[in-house]
């Protein structure tokens, strides 16, 4: 045989199925670059070194592994989902008197062009992205802005040689496909019956009480110990709860609907209903896919934004000043507080905030007005652990300025978001009146927790009350008790590098005190916060990036093969009486529910996934609701937006398939 | 008056890119009284299906008109054609075209459910329906768990529920076995014998010898035609086979 054949059978062949191909081709160029972007990222010098930390290329390497599975999965799924639809052709092939083998040659030298087109646009498109994404990295943990071209040999050969394994792998199951398939089979494929799919109520219930067990676990989780560790079960629950939902519950929905008489033999119902049960059986699957994904997309998207948009809060919240101490001895803080102010002040720099205060700070279960300290390991539901601080009232007035006054047993609560709906509060068997509830305490008694449990600031009318509750606590506590903390913050004017400066000084200074302490500056803090929020945020952009992808090409595929089927049954039904206009109308109320369905759902999830997120964004100190609320209902809208677009896009192939 | 009459129809396809045009019919005129039972015969690609498809008004002819009951396809509406086809004509095809996603008995309401028939009064059609076409236990599945005699007779069942003025048949025969045939074609003169008009396309010499008249149509015009007059069956069947040998060694002596 003419050796030149085999090449350009394969390259008309992809050519003739430009309709499929052509998107695929695309997917894999678009993966190949966000995975030599990340790659390159991850090696790039530019990010090794921000100011010591190396957040950003630790992280990318993580997306290098996790784009690098992503792509494996997904180009095996589209590749599966191409050779299912080239059976026929195949069997076309067979019969005209090609073998296997002959078929696999073509077959082969398709995945080679399309691997070399792939990795070479791929990896140009790469290289030309990488310095705009190392740019806005940059700009985004504000680093030094290193110009010139940073071009990796080393990722250009992970890329390819990465591709290259996963080309392989998936030519491999091509030739799987080839192998398996019989040519008479070949042929007819496509012209069987189709079964009416059996309604499983079991699983469809089962599928139920999955996804709200997975809500439940969201709504009702409050701590962020909890949140980390139930996170994954609440996904993982509310993946198979989607699935089963899908699958099951949507035929057994709209059985339920064709059993009743009435409603089913109405000329727009009875079009409708028997062509969803046929459309969902042929797609609960791709559509439970498209609704994983666009779920997955909104959460990362959404949570990422909001970590980014919240950072400077999150910042101030670890530190509520440019310089905060926390010891022991009161002495010691005094004339380290004299000494830092005459540091500053020496270099020329003004102090703008001073403050102090003397507080304690106390683990307790709360169990509705009463509060239980116990020993920890004896915590049991650390929904309902609190935090609770405890300062007099003479040191509130200092602080805050005021001359409240307090009767014995009586007490001012703050509780900051978290509502307290009793009067009453009792602790160690004391019971406590509020006289008030406060509206807002002083930054500086922020110091002492950076613990993510709701916090009660609790004023006591005196000393004596507070010696009491400290000696109640050692006692419960022992070893592992809480000291009474003396704290003090300083802001400072001056720029970043005279702050870190002023900072390595005081260090020094730290020596004088003969006690433990804890100081931290919030310069310093932001040079390891920004960075790893940063690479939080890129990895859920590039994340994004690929699953709103996957999400595109999956509705693609799904309404070409949804068109070739249709098309069939739209010629029938023209003959046996039904006119064009209901013809229309009833494919496009299907396309739309079928459609909007599964972003209607992503929406949902991503509303009960909200409590949950909102609780492990606490572990970046970002307490921010409303922000995050708003972040997420942006993010939502511009998918949706995008959503609609793709919407739009696919469904004009939809109706050119069918109406030609 | 005839319940169907077509006359001078000349139908050119012409391909999407212009270039090719395809005389599919000439000039055809005829007409069917009501009552009778016609079958149409014809080499391959000689235009039958074009002249049935014009018939049921799913495509349109290049020049000539189609008269049933004695109104003019042309007239009517664009939007009413949908509907008028649905009343007034029952349709047998060679591949059955049952949907998938009914089972046997939505497949058969399904004219019905159009028109907005209650379910009660659809039941009550079909009842007498399924009993002579001996399909009353297969109402409820599904088009894949019945075998191709029986999806046919089902197809005749949908045909026949909206009680049209004229049944158009293409080759309905031609997916089944002697067996299966020899059925459909009992059920066929039954019908007409209760007084349904039927209009059939095939290639069978056995099928279309069921029928009161065959017309033999050869490039795009009806070049022949036979009636049964007081003839058997087997008769008929005799004179189908002469007329044909003689139309393709006359046909030879044309070109
Ligand atoms: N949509 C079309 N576009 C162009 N040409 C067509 C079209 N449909 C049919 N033809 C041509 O018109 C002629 C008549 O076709 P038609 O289908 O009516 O034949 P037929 O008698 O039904 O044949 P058969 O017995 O094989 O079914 C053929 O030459 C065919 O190629
Ligand atoms: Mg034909």
């Amino acid at each position: 045989m003419n050796k030149l054949l085999y090449p350009k059978l394969a390259a008309s062949n992809i050519s003739k199925n430009r309709r499929t191909y052509f998107p695929y081709i695309i997917t894999c160029i678009i993966t190949v670059a966000v995975f030599y972007i990340v790659r390159s990222l991850s090696l790039n010098p530019g990010l090794r070194n921000i100011r010591g930390d190396r957040y950003v290329s630790e992280m990318m390497g993580l997306a290098c592994w996790i784009v690098g599975i992503f792509a494996l999965v997904f180009l095996f799924y589209t590749n599966s989902f191409l050779m299912k639809r080239r059976r026929r052709e195949f069997g076309l092939f067979n019969i005209l008197g090609m073998e296997k083998r002959h078929i696999s040659k073509v077959v082969a030298f398709e995945s080679l062009y399309i691997f070399l087109l792939s990795a070479s646009v791929g990896t140009a498109l790469g290289i030309a992205l990488d310095k705009l994404m190392f740019l806005l990295i940059t700009k985004a943990v504000e680093g030094d802005i290193v110009f010139g071209f940073f071009i990796s040999p080393n990722a250009i050969m992970t890329t390819v040689i990465l591709f290259a394994v996963i080309f392989f792998i998936v030519f491999l199951n091509s030739l799987r496909h080839i192998h398996i398939s019989k040519p008479i089979e070949l042929l007819k494929s496509g012209s069987v019956g189709e079964k009416e799919p059996k309604s499983k109520l079991l699983i469809a219930i089962l599928g139920i009480i999955c996804l709200f067990a997975g809500y439940y676990i969201s709504i009702s989780t409050k701590d962020i110990i909890s949140a980390i560790t139930f996170f994954f079960l609440a996904v993982i629950l509310v993946i198979i709860g989607t699935y089963f939902i899908f699958t099951s519950g949507s035929i057994a929905l709209l059985k339920l609907l064709r059993r009743n008489k009435k409603y089913y033999y109405k000329t727009s119902h009875f079009l409708s209903v028997s062509g969803m049960i046929y459309r969902m059986k042929q797609n609960a699957v791709g559509l439970a896919n498209i609704c994983v994904l666009s779920t997955a997309v909104l959460v990362m998207l959404s949570s990422t934004t909001a970590l980014m948009a919240g950072e400077e809060t999150a910042l101030h919240n670890m530190y509520p000043y440019e310089i905060n101490v926390q010891t022991s001895s009161k002495e010691s803080l005094n004339s380290f507080s004299n000494d830092v102010q005459e540091l500053i002040e020496g270099e020329g720099h003004k102090v703008e905030k001073k403050d102090t205060v003397c507080c304690l700070s106390v683990a307790a279960v709360c169990r509705g007005e009463s509060f239980e300290v116990t020993k920890p390991g004896n915590f049991g539901d650390l929904n309902s652990l609190n935090n609770l601080v405890f300062l007099s009232l003479d040191e509130y007035n200092r602080l805050m300025g005021e001359g409240k006054t307090l009767n014995k047993n009586e007490i001012l609560l703050y509780s900051g978001d978290d509502k307290y709906n009793y009067n009453t509060l009792s602790v160690f068997d004391k019971n406590y009146e509020i006289k008030e509830k406060l509206k807002n305490i002083s930054d500086i008694c922020n110091s002492p927790v950076v613990s993510s449990y709701t916090t009660r600031y609790i004023v006591l009318p005196d000393e004596n009350e507070l010696e009491y509750i400290n000696k109640m606590q050692q006692e419960v506590y022992g070893d592992d008790a809480s000291r009474l903390s003396y704290i003090l913050g300083i802001d400072f004017n001056g720029s970043e590098e005279q702050k870190r400066e002023i900072y390595a000084e005081a260090l020094e200074l730290t020596g004088n005190m003969h006690t433990d302490y804890v100081i931290t500056n919030r310069t310093n803090g932001k040079d390891s916060l920004y960075p790893m929020i940063a690479s939080f945020f890129f990895l859920g952009i590039f994340l994004g990036t690929l699953f709103i992808m996957a999400t595109i090409l999956i509705i693609y595929y799904k309404q070409i093969s949804e068109g070739y089927e249709d098309k069939e049954r739209y010629e029938i039904m023209q003959r046996v009486g039904v006119s064009n206009d209901e013809i229309k109308k009833s494919i496009h109320s299907q396309i739309l529910t079928v459609f909007f369905l599964p972003i209607i759902t992503a929406g949902v999830h991503t509303a009960f996934a909200f409590p949950i997120i909102t609780r492990l964004l606490l572990m970046f100190n970002l307490s921010d609701t409303a922000l995050s609320a708003v972040c997420t209902v942006i993010c939502f809208a511009v998918f949706a937006l995008f959503y609609a677009a793709i919407y739009l896009i696919t469904a004009r192939s939809y109706y050119k398939i069918v109406s030609k | 008056m005839p319940i169907l009459e077509v006359k001078n129809l000349k139908k050119i396809y012409t391909t999407r890119f212009g270039g090719n045009r395809v005389l599919a019919l000439s000039n055809v005129s005829f007409s069917v009284e009501s009552g009778e039972y016609v079958a149409i015969m014809g080499e391959s690609g000689s235009g039958k299906t074009t002249l049935l498809n014009i018939i049921a008004a799913l495509d349109k002819p290049t020049e000539g008109e189609v008269f049933l009951d004695g109104k003019s396809l042309s007239k009517v509406k664009e939007k009413e054609i949908s509907a008028f086809r649905r009343e007034n004509l029952g349709f047998v095809f060679q591949d059955f075209n049952l949907l998938d996603n009914f089972s046997v008995k939505d497949n058969i309401f399904l004219p019905l459910v159009l028109s907005g028939k209650s379910y009660a009064e659809m039941n009550l059609y079909v009842q007498p329906l399924a009993e002579m076409l001996e399909i009353s236990d297969l109402l409820d599945k599904f088009p894949y768990e019945i075998s191709g005699g029986q999806k046919q007779r089902a197809a005749v069942a949908r045909a026949l529920i909206t009680q049209p003025r004229l049944i158009l048949a293409d080759e309905p025969t031609g997916a089944l076995d002697s067996r299966a045939t020899d059925g459909l074609l009992k059920i066929f003169s039954k019908i007409n014998n209760d007084g349904q008009t039927v209009l059939m396309v095939t290639h069978s010499v056995k099928a279309a010898s069921h029928a009161n008249r065959v017309m033999f149509i050869k490039d795009g015009e009806v070049y022949h035609q036979i009636y049964r007059g007081s003839s058997s069956d087997n008769e008929m069947y005799q004179k189908i086979t002469d007329s044909l040998t003689i139309i393709s060694t006359g046909g030879a002596d044309d070109e």
